[in-house]
């Protein structure tokens, strides 16, 4: 193993290791291992298929992250409209600060009886938490892996759990922001028992050169529902690495949104798994990007049951330098008839120099199905152009118009109507700041 | 108001127009005629500053300006509308907010005061009653599974609402049955006015027995071959383009 930047991650676990949560315990013997599959994989690069696109080890290679100092005392937001996006929405919230959980500043008031939230370091005992972490989902080995990295030095995040048939009052939004440069690695745990509902919001702003390292882990009992929102705008410096494994029990459902503004490189990762029939997963998004960002989105949906429904719709647009990617695989397993998964991507080039690079897949091994995919790329068109400026809107506005139009379909899922208005609305925002 | 000299106009490398004169005066009708391929819409496009069709001669004047030297979006604001034949449809724009982004950006343009939601909604619907377009119309995406008829009513809506000085007519009549043709007329006559010139160009003078023109053109092989009265375009639905150079259709 002769990679400097993956020797560097195991070096600041024999560092922090006894300062990580759960020393002592079963999680550190989890870390250990973990840490040993990471040095044997290292970090993944495009010769990896699930990584074709997106080169994670020459990305970390050349930043050179440090660990993200800790950071304390009063923190300013960005001025970046996606900082306070969603301000209005009554919710609770917990503010992460280069990925450490800060009290002081978070609010969460009166939560349901039947609701726990904690950090990570309170829950590490508890045998959910425990599932969830050893969890493994092996269905796409390659993107699964860097999973390990986090377990190894994961020093933080939100866990949630929701009792049977408890509804979490109000959103619970998550605030992860980076205030000094460095990197984060985050863990979230998500646990709702049978017919319990939740509602998460999150967002992920910042303005310095940060690695951030999230993994989010969720588990769905039967018929209860989780609706989720994420927001990412990051530094053109700062590369965002986010994994969600969901597994969803039957009859549960899973709305997942994320609305990428990017960053330097950025790669979300969605595994889904359907564990009991009749369960139904949308992981939808929309991107926009320019200059030289990079935005890679990866979703696996494994229909390992009969029954299930998932849906999948990406889209976005694409101006300056920016490159796109989505890799995508829905898998209908021998024995799991009447799954409906539709998988589908459109991307917009607003500039001649971007590109998308688009991978949908189905493997299919049961007959009686209904499975769609597909993907296209375009360009804006000048026929649609020429129509609206002949009315009096200056090509600028007219471009604005057809792009919202675009992403709008799109955008009308997200599940939340409050959250989709301000995402809506920053997807205006962003246009008018891109034009000249 | 508009003054077109010596017009010549290629497209694709092509010359389409080979020199045209035409001199339209505040609160004439002229239509234009021609066969297929004759270069109507080729006028209608240069007119409205479309990419790809390229001026090598001649000069177009409106309202005392140079209106090549204006982008597409200026000569609208200046007053130059372009009902097209086949009208774009643009899905996820409604049809009322480009009806107000378009209204606002002309009267932005012309330093004049937006107008809010409340005055936008009674203006357009105010114009809209008249060409039944419903609000069911107004909130469904531009020309988005609009029937024919629907297409060209919401083409006339636009103008109706943006009062342009100009208006040329490309084809209006295409595609429409006979009842649809008699409300887009009904629309465009109640648009006739000592201050506004209009341009309808036609290949059939069946549109012309509703919007009844001031002043008839041929048009045939890039050139205008023959202005008369409104009675030309009775003589031309009698004997055809064939004298005009045209293959007898």
């Amino acid at each position: 193993m002769d990679e400097k930047t993956a020797q560097r991650f195991i070096e600041r676990y024999e560092e922090a290791r006894s300062a990580l949560p759960g020393a002592g315990g079963w999680l550190a013997r989890r870390r250990e291992a973990a840490l040993e599959s990471f040095r044997e994989a290292g970090l993944p690069h495009r010769r990896l298929e699930d990584w074709k696109y997106t080169d994670l080890r020459q990305t970390l290679e050349k930043a050179a992250f440090a660990s993200a100092p800790a950071h304390e005392g009063a923190v300013v937001l960005p001025g970046r409209r996606s900082a306070s996006a969603f301000a209005a929405i009554d919710r609770h919230v917990l503010v992460f600060v280069n990925g450490r959980y800060r009290t002081d500043l978070s609010q969460v008031v009166r939560l349901p009886k039947g609701v726990e939230l904690h950090a990570l370091a309170d829950v590490v005992h508890e045998q959910w938490a425990k599932d969830l972490v050893e969890r493994r989902f092996d269905d796409a080995r390659q993107a699964e892996n860097i999973v390990d990295l986090n377990t190894a030095l994961m020093s933080d995040g939100a866990c949630l759990r929701i009792r049977k048939g408890v509804k979490l009052d109000k959103p619970l939004h998550l605030l992860f922001f980076s205030a000094d440069a460095g990197a984060s690695h985050t863990r979230n745990l998500v646990f709702l028992e049978n017919e319990a509902e939740a509602t998460i919001l999150e967002t992920h702003v910042g303005e310095v050169a940060s690695f951030a390292d999230i993994v989010t882990d969720i588990a769905i009992g039967e018929g209860a529902r989780l609706n989720h929102v994420k927001l990412q705008d990051e530094a053109s410096d700062a590369v965002h690495l986010a994994t969600m494994r969901a597994r969803l029990a039957a009859e549960a459902k899973l709305s997942s949104f994320t609305l990428t503004l990017g960053c330097g490189v950025s790669r979300g990762q969605s595994f889904v798994l359907f564990s009991g029939e009749g369960a139904e997963a949308n992981i939808d998004g929309a991107y926009a990007l320019r200059d030289k960002q990079h935005a890679d989105q990866f979703c696996v949906i494994d229909h390992a049951v009969p029954a299930c429904t998932s849906h999948t719709l990406f889209k976005g647009v694409l101006d300056g330098k920016s490159v796109g990617v989505f890799q995508g695989k829905v898998i209908v397993r021998p024995h799991a008839q009447k799954s409906d998964g539709r998988q589908m991507t459109h991307a917009l080039l607003l500039s001649r120099d971007a590109a998308m690079n688009a991978k949908p897949e189905l493997e299919i091994y049961a007959d009686d199905v209904q499975c769609a995919h597909g993907s296209t790329v375009g360009e804006l068109s000048k026929e649609a152009i020429f129509y609206l400026r002949s009315r009096g809107i200056p090509e600028a506005e007219a471009r604005r118009l057809l792009v919202l139009a675009f992403l709008e379909e799109v955008l009308d899922l997200a599940p939340h109507n409050q959250a989709k208005d301000a995402l809506k609305l920053l997807v205006s925002e962003w246009f008018g700041e891109a034009a000249p | 108001m508009l003054e077109i000299k010596n017009l010549h106009v290629t497209v694709g490398g092509k010359e389409i127009l080979k020199g045209i004169d035409l001199d339209i005066r505040a609160g004439e009708v002229h239509a234009i005629m021609g066969p297929n391929g004759s270069g109507k819409s080729t006028l209608s496009y240069v007119l409205a500053g479309r990419d790809g069709y390229v001026v090598t001669e001649g000069s177009i004047r409106f309202k005392g300006k140079d209106l090549l030297e204006m982008n597409v979006d200026e000569r609208a604001a200046a007053g130059v509308f372009l009902a097209f034949q086949y009208p774009l449809e643009i899905p996820g724009v409604t049809t009322m907010t480009f009806l107000k982004t378009a209204l606002n950006a002309q009267r932005k343009a012309r330093g004049e005061e937006e107008l809010d939601a409340v005055r936008f909604l009674k203006l357009v619907r105010e114009k809209s009653r008249p060409l039944n377009v419903s609000d069911d119309m107004l909130k469904r995406s531009l020309n988005v599974g609009y029937s024919g008829g629907e297409k060209k009513r919401a083409e006339v809506l636009q103008m109706s609402l943006l009062e342009p000085a100009l208006a040329v007519l490309d084809e209006t009549d295409s595609g429409l049955d006979i009842d649809a043709l008699k409300t887009v007329a009904e629309g465009v006559n109640a648009l006739r006015s000592p201050e506004r010139a209009m341009v309808v160009i036609t290949h059939y003078q069946r549109l012309l027995d509703y919007i009844v023109p001031d002043v008839v053109h041929v048009l045939s092989q890039g050139r205008i071959v023959k202005t008369g009265g409104k009675d030309l375009a009775l003589e031309l639905e009698k004997s055809g383009y064939v004298e005009y150079g045209a293959d007898a259709a």
